[in-house]
């Protein structure tokens, strides 16, 4: 899924100054699992704001609504209701979902309330770590399901580096060390030697060498 | 005896706090009157941020929860979570410059349990001691409102 | 005159190479660089310049080991891929070619969350031994990555490093195999405090065959301070100091912790002349380049021998 934090409060107040009339938008799905942009989030977003707002006196409407999913047109379009009550949307979908609110409702500017972090798993209950790039070419076979672009430091594909020491990464105690990891897995499985030839450079237009990325699925289409 | 006082407080207990049976919490709404709102829950962890967030917003001058007891969660770790989601309430209401005490948590105590009243008094009390809610202004929630209410 | 490596000319005459390094300054004097420079005259075969090392933004390497050139020594061009793509790296390396640079080391280089830059973005679209073998490519093949020929091959003598003391132990000599299967013609190591550690992973590499096939330059550096020594060991990722090492450096007075840095660091060649297999140091004397001549003397090491390079 897609993991996002909250913006600070202040950042998205002085994105809103110009605006009366609010929406917060949340959005149902990844950013709810992640607990940055969910139903629950987009309550507490919006009473904070609304306070704050009575503390100084701003005469400001600010409501809140949650879509099922803000990145899928066939959602966002139930919005065409309610949206001209207002003069702005504050965004808690990652940025996806920003812009497909966007690319939809072309005259109200749509605020983004969340910072997109990272494809990432739930490893426990307030845990979330990053795990894929979404390179567009999946490498996993290779390094024993433990992806070296997402989670090595210095995205060796030949690795380790010197700096790996006790399963660690030089760059911070806290981060594991993409490589033991993937030595440790391979060894398991007896597949050690695919590491003894080397990896190639990587074709990286699969990722961003040919601009943003389009998948066309003909069989998916009306 | 009725309080006539311009500050009201969000009170939300675990029911397993001694004496928070519904009897006695009839008796310490008609006591308190509007002053404190009672809200009793299955278990403090159930509680979430948007709770509290939402009673300072639309009344409350200050929003507590009572849990009971560490180690005697009848969910095993209800207690733990919600000092957890309470700090996380305080960061919140500190962000935009309302005073974290508006928001705090009482851990029931094993050796010396405290009742419901005993401890709404405690907390009622402290919030007695502070000004009013921002959020809410001065003007609005005078003296009469509470007094007439408590009637 | 031709341009000709003389790390190169050492190695293959069967001598005891001696590299030492260069630390570009932070800033753009390019006296600062041959002041340095000047205390390496002589007393070793080639210098290593450093690519912004630690993450920290200095002179370019390819600058300063140009001015190195035109002082008449012999520049090692270090270069990490953290700050450069595969279009910028294999232009560099024809551009260094040109002006007759004949050393590369290729490197992953330090993370730029240590240096001064932590808000830039870590480019590493290859990885050091990938540039290796782009180097090597094209040098020997007269191709870039991809297969598109070039019209004038750049001439490099192509360097990796190794760190025998990191972990997974086990992987460390597959490691360097793959560097030297990538094409690397000498492999510089990570400083040597823990002998006993280095001659095992040497062993393994020897009995794989490594040691024919890339000249193997062991790494040394001068320990200045009992302090220093316990920052490497406790601080550095990768090194290992043995406590034995630190107890030595603290059982002689302050002032004299520098003199016996250097006398560690001199016993240490002295091992590495007799280890077969090894086939040169190169002394990392960080910020204290005036230490290089008098190890290289102590360690018997001078003169450096005369290369004829017409």
């Amino acid at each position: 899924m897609i993991t996002a934090q909250q913006k600070p409060i202040d950042e998205i107040r002085g994105m809103l100054v110009p605006y009366k009339r609010i929406l917060v938008l949340g959005c149902a799905s990844c950013v709810a699992e992640c607990a940055a942009g969910g139903q629950k989030e987009t309550a507490m977003l919006a009473s904070t704001l609304r306070m704050k707002a009575k503390m100084n006196n701003e005469d400001v409407i600010i409501q809140e609504h949650t879509l099922d999913r803000q990145c899928v047109k066939d959602f966002v379009v139930t919005l065409d209701d309610i949206i001209g009550s207002y003069d702005a949307v504050l965004s808690l979908g990652c940025g996806a979902g920003v812009q497909a609110v966007a690319e939809m409702f072309s005259e109200i500017p749509v605020i983004p309330g969340l910072n997109t972090e990272f494809i990432g798993e739930t490893r426990a209950q307030g845990l979330w770590v990053e795990n894929c790039l979404g390179c567009g070419d999946c490498m996993l076979y290779y390094f024993g399901g433990v992806c070296p672009l997402a989670r090595c430091s210095k995205q060796l594909f030949n690795g380790p580096c010197g700096g790996s020491v006790g399963g660690k990464c030089e760059i911070n105690p806290d981060v594991d060390c993409a490589w033991q990891k993937i030595i440790d897995r391979l060894s398991r499985f007896g597949a050690l030697d695919r590491l003894e030839t080397i990896y190639p450079p990587k074709n990286w237009s699969r990722k961003q060498g040919g601009g943003p990325r389009k998948i066309i699925r003909e069989d998916q289409q009306r | 005896m009725h309080y006539q006082h311009n500050r009201t407080l969000a009170l939300f207990y675990c029911q397993n706090v001694p004496g928070a049976g519904e009897r006695e919490r009839i008796g310490l709404e008609k006591e308190y009157g509007q002053c404190i709102r009672f809200y009793p829950i299955a278990c403090s962890g159930r509680l979430e941020p948007v709770h509290l967030l939402s009673a300072l917003e639309n009344f409350a001058d200050a929003a507590y929860l009572i849990t009971c007891p560490e180690g005697m969660c009848r969910y095993f770790e209800g207690n733990l979570r919600a000092i957890k989601r309470v700090m996380r309430t305080q960061d919140i209401i500190s962000g935009i410059g309302l005073e974290k005490e508006r928001v705090g948590i009482i851990t029931g105590s094993k050796e010396g349990p405290k009742t419901l009243a005993e401890l709404a008094k405690e907390i009622f009390d402290k919030v007695l001691q502070m000004e009013p809610s921002p959020v809410l202004g001065k003007g609005e929630r005078s003296y009469d409102y509470c007094a007439t209410e408590a009637h | 005159m031709k341009d000709v490596s003389r790390l190169k000319s050492v190695l293959e005459k069967g001598g005891f190479a001696v590299t030492s390094e260069c630390g570009p300054p932070k800033g753009a004097d390019p006296q600062a660089v041959l002041r340095k420079t000047e205390l390496l005259r002589g007393k070793v075969d080639s210098v290593n310049v450093t690519d912004n090392q630690t993450a920290i933004v200095r002179m370019s390497s390819l600058a300063a080991c140009c001015l190195i050139k035109k002082a008449g020594l012999d520049p090692v061009l270090q270069m990490v891929v953290r700050d450069r793509n595969r279009i910028a790296l294999q232009s560099d390396i024809l551009g260094a070619s040109a002006i007759g640079i004949r050393n590369v080391l290729c490197l992953s280089g330090d993370h730029q969350s240590f240096g001064n830059q932590p808000d830039a973005v870590g480019v590493f679209d290859l990885d050091s031994i990938q540039f290796v073998q782009a180097v090597r490519n094209m040098r020997d093949q007269g191709i870039i990555v991809g297969g598109e020929p070039l019209s004038h091959p750049p001439d490099m003598f192509t360097g990796a490093a190794a760190n025998p003391f990191a972990d997974p132990m086990d992987f460390r000599v597959v490691r360097l195999a793959k560097k030297i299967n990538a094409g690397a013609d000498f492999i510089q190591t990570q400083c040597i405090y823990n002998m006993e550690r280095f001659d095992r992973w040497l062993g393994i590499a020897r009995d794989r065959g490594l040691t024919e096939k890339a000249y193997i330059l062991g790494g040394v550096t001068p320990l200045k301070s009992a302090g220093m020594a316990r920052y490497m060991k406790t601080r550095v990722s990768g090194m290992d100091v043995p406590d034995q090492l630190i107890r030595r450096m603290e059982g002689v007075s302050k002032d004299k912790q520098r003199e016996e840095g250097i006398s560690i660091c001199v016993e240490t060649i002295e091992r590495l002349k007799q280890t077969p297999g090894i086939r040169g140091v190169h002394i990392m004397a960080i910020e204290w380049e005036e230490a290089v001549g008098e190890i290289a003397e102590r360690a018997g090491l001078l003169p450096r021998p005369v290369i004829d390079d017409q």
